[in-house]
């Protein structure tokens, strides 16, 4: 049985059902992401969980027990939100200690947990600073120590590296996983970035309208996304969508050229529809290619260090391609050449998902290749 | 279009004795679009609000083309501007607020009307243009006053701030569009932004700041592969630049981790920084090639100039078309990032291989560029 589960909860505000029978689990240790834009959902669910606002109806089970009507200090949840603010006047050890504390702990135990905090997060060395004294990324470790110091059996995290900067943010990205499956805390985290979700998420969900619309794992997630609106969530810059109709069995007509389809699709029963197609999918060259979409170049817009690509085909239709900066159209050959400039996408079928046109849905299995790497 | 040069251009607050912007100097050339980027109270914002004629001049001159507009009101000097807020007129229709600065002018009405669509078709507001500003988002409203900018005929085009808000499956796209119409116009433009990302998207050069000082003033390239400075070098990129502070020995570099313990040594010419006894030093996660400690990276990476570490994997994330890994080397973290999907299981032994050119070295003290690039 799953550790935590939460069955067919809702919450409204007048009226409004910003929860809807959402049910889920989670297993001890998991560290599980709740993805969504803002307004979602995403924070009232934590509430809930957490015991702050109580469910309209349904059920939140800890180990088997029923805590839906616990108060939160009676539960074994810990929760942290966006601001981890310290208090300024106690040194980093009395913050860290400060959940301890009123807890009314014996004074050995509690100093041995506050040097285990710290030890893990590597700020032993500045325990005696006031906050004032410490750097951003020491501030934040401190914080983290004082969510982790009372070793909740679950860790609620709101969001919580939204305001730091670049560097505090990756050091905590890479290190909060590690700590707290040390400590086999089960964590549910909320962000609005696509990239620390994959980045953190053993599971991945995304809340739309109050429900979930995929659980699945970040491989899951991004390579095979149940909608066409979940694909476009999920990646920079986002997934192309364009329109396909079925030209004959071996070939789709896309921005108004024919586009050879993958001897897997070549029998099913997709005809008109969406094709999602990854930025990364699409091979930009400069000399023509055969099957490949005569497009011009419009722009060259780089993003951490890869080279995207807005291109524009002959009837209009925009697509994106992105590849890594090292392998880049060459500075001589004139991709870098500022203005326009004719080039050819070639659109790699294969690894294109195809959609209902209407619906959004998913109309077919991934390829092989790209099912490998999401199960 | 028309060249904007600022020379030796400061200003000083009344009440303060400190200069907001401290005797910064650049040339943009016509046609060029740079961005002024920094933190909030870098003074990137009072130089372009000296441009644009919103702030008085303490010192220095501003020139567009030939002229020099120091004194100029700020609808004497054909400026286009887009302003954080906003300041978009309420009782007018999204159409007529982007229409605004035309309809003052002789523009015959039918070209008012190609002009606004053409634009707003850019922007993606074509569905906004009968409604009223109240009834838009943030994101809606900044580009009603982008496209308001970007409607005009002007000398030059200012914008603070342009997409901070724009919704985020729309800012790759917008971004693009814009870099296009900008660069198909030959539009001088000086983009203000916190966001190196965004400046890097869409700059031919970028300007960055820190407490009133122009930094560096370079290609986006240049802020990659040659930082004048710690700052610019943790600044520019994402995730940002590893950087340590090292101690020199005769033919190696300590690297320190934050405890100040040693915790790995890249090997260096003998007499290299002779005379200096620390350093900063910076590798690009970018820089950092990953394999496995079985695999024969160990030999062949010394051969080809690069340095050789041995670290332990902490973390690994895949993030669809890259992936972030994170190591440990001693006491030390070091990011390094792959164009891939990397095999290396986290509690492994990596082996890292970062070319000796991609070593940069800053003097600790005051932070300048020492070298980009370790010698062979």
């Amino acid at each position: 049985m799953a550790y935590l589960s939460i069955e067919t909860i809702s919450k409204a505000y007048r009226k409004n059902e910003v929860i809807r029978d959402l049910s889920f689990e989670v297993e001890r240790g998991e560290f599980l992401v709740v993805f969504g834009p803002s307004g979602a959902g995403k924070t009232v669910l934590l509430r809930l969980i957490a015991g702050m606002v109580l469910p309209d109806r349904g059920r939140v089970v800890l180990d088997g027990a029923d805590i839906t009507r616990d108060a939160p200090d009676q539960r074994d949840i810990g929760m942290a939100f966006q601001n981890f603010a310290l208090y300024p006047h106690m040194t980093a050890y009395e913050n860290i200690a400060s959940p301890l504390r009123s807890r009314g702990m014996a004074r050995a135990e509690l100093d041995s947990r506050v040097h285990g905090a710290a030890n893990l997060l590597r700020i032993d060395h500045v325990i005696s600073h006031l906050p004032k004294a410490l750097s951003n990324g020491q501030k934040q470790r401190t914080a983290l120590a004082r969510a982790l110091v009372g070793e909740p059996s679950v860790l609620l995290l709101d969001d919580p590296l939204r305001n730091v900067d670049a560097k505090v943010r990756y050091e905590m990205r890479l290190e909060l996983p590690r700590l707290l499956r040390e400590r086999d805390t089960t964590v549910i985290y909320v962000t609005q970035d696509y990239k620390e979700a994959m980045a953190l998420g053993d599971r991945i969900a995304v809340l739309g309208d109050g429900a979930f619309t995929q659980i699945g794992s970040p491989e899951m997630i991004y390579n095979r996304p149940a909608n066409s609106r979940i694909a476009r969530l999920f990646g920079d810059p986002p997934i192309n969508l364009l329109d396909a109709q079925r030209e004959d069995s071996n070939a789709l007509r896309i921005a108004s050229n024919s586009v050879a389809l993958p001897t897997r699709t070549s029998n099913s029963a997709v005809s008109s529809c969406v094709v999602g197609i990854r930025p990364e999918d699409v091979a930009v060259s400069l000399e023509a290619v055969p099957g490949a979409v005569p497009v011009e170049i419009d722009a060259v817009t780089p993003l951490n260090d890869r080279q995207v690509m807005l291109l524009r085909a002959d009837d209009g239709t925009e697509i994106f391609a992105s590849r890594p900066q090292a392998d880049q159209l060459a500075q001589h050959d004139g991709a870098e050449q500022r203005g326009r400039r004719r080039a050819w996408a070639s659109l790699d079928l294969d690894r294109a998902h195809f959609f209902d046109k209407s619906s959004g849905g998913r109309l077919l299995e991934p390829s092989p290749r790209m099912a490998e790497a999401a199960r | 279009m028309s060249t904007l040069t600022l020379s030796e251009l400061s200003k000083v607050y009344p009440g303060s004795n400190e200069r907001s912007v401290d005797d910064v100097s650049m040339a943009i050339k016509d046609g060029e679009i740079i961005a002024l980027l920094g933190s909030s109270g870098c003074g990137k914002t009072s130089t372009l609000r000296m441009v644009a004629g919103f702030e008085s001049v303490t010192s220095g001159t501003i020139r567009l083309g030939e002229t020099v507009i120091n004194r100029l009101k700020p609808s004497e000097r054909n400026v286009a501007m887009a302003f954080e807020g906003y300041a978009l007129y309420p009782p007018l229709k999204v159409r007529d607020n982007i229409a605004f600065s035309l309809l003052r002018g002789r523009t015959a009405k039918a070209e008012i009307d190609k002009r606004v669509n053409a634009v707003s078709d850019m922007l993606e507001l074509g569905p906004m243009l009968e409604k009223f500003p109240p009834n838009l988002s943030g994101g809606q409203q900044q580009r009603v006053s982008l496209a308001r900018a970007l409607v005009r005929d002007a000398s030059a085009y200012l914008l603070d701030e342009p997409m901070s808000q724009l919704e985020p499956q729309l800012r790759a796209l917008l971004r693009a569009r814009i870099k296009d119409h900008m660069t198909l116009h030959r539009m001088t433009t000086v983009i203000v932004t916190h966001d190196q990302t965004e400046a890097i998207a869409l700059s031919d050069r970028v300007a960055v700041m820190d407490n009133g000082v122009l930094q560096q003033f370079g290609t986006p390239d240049d802020l990659r592969e040659r930082p004048a400075n710690l700052f610019v070098a943790s600044f520019i990129g994402e995730p940002p630049m590893n950087l340590y502070t090292a101690e020199v020995a005769d033919s190696e570099l300590v690297v320190l981790d934050e405890r100040g313990q040693p915790a790995f040594r890249i090997p260096c010419q003998p007499g290299e920084f002779a005379g200096r006894r620390r350093l900063s030093i910076g590798i690009r996660p970018h820089r950092v090639h990953l394999g496995d400690a079985n695999g024969a990276d160990d030999a062949s990476g010394a051969a080809a100039g690069s340095a050789v570490l041995r670290g332990e994997v902490l973390s690994n994330h895949w993030l669809g078309d890259h992936s972030h890994a994170g190591i440990g080397i001693g006491g030390c973290f070091l990011i390094a990032v792959a164009d891939r999907h990397v095999d290396a299981r986290v509690g492994s032994q990596a082996v890292l291989r970062i070319p000796r050119g991609a070593i940069h070295i800053f003097d600790e003290e005051t932070g300048l560029a020492v070298a980009h690039g370790l010698r062979s």
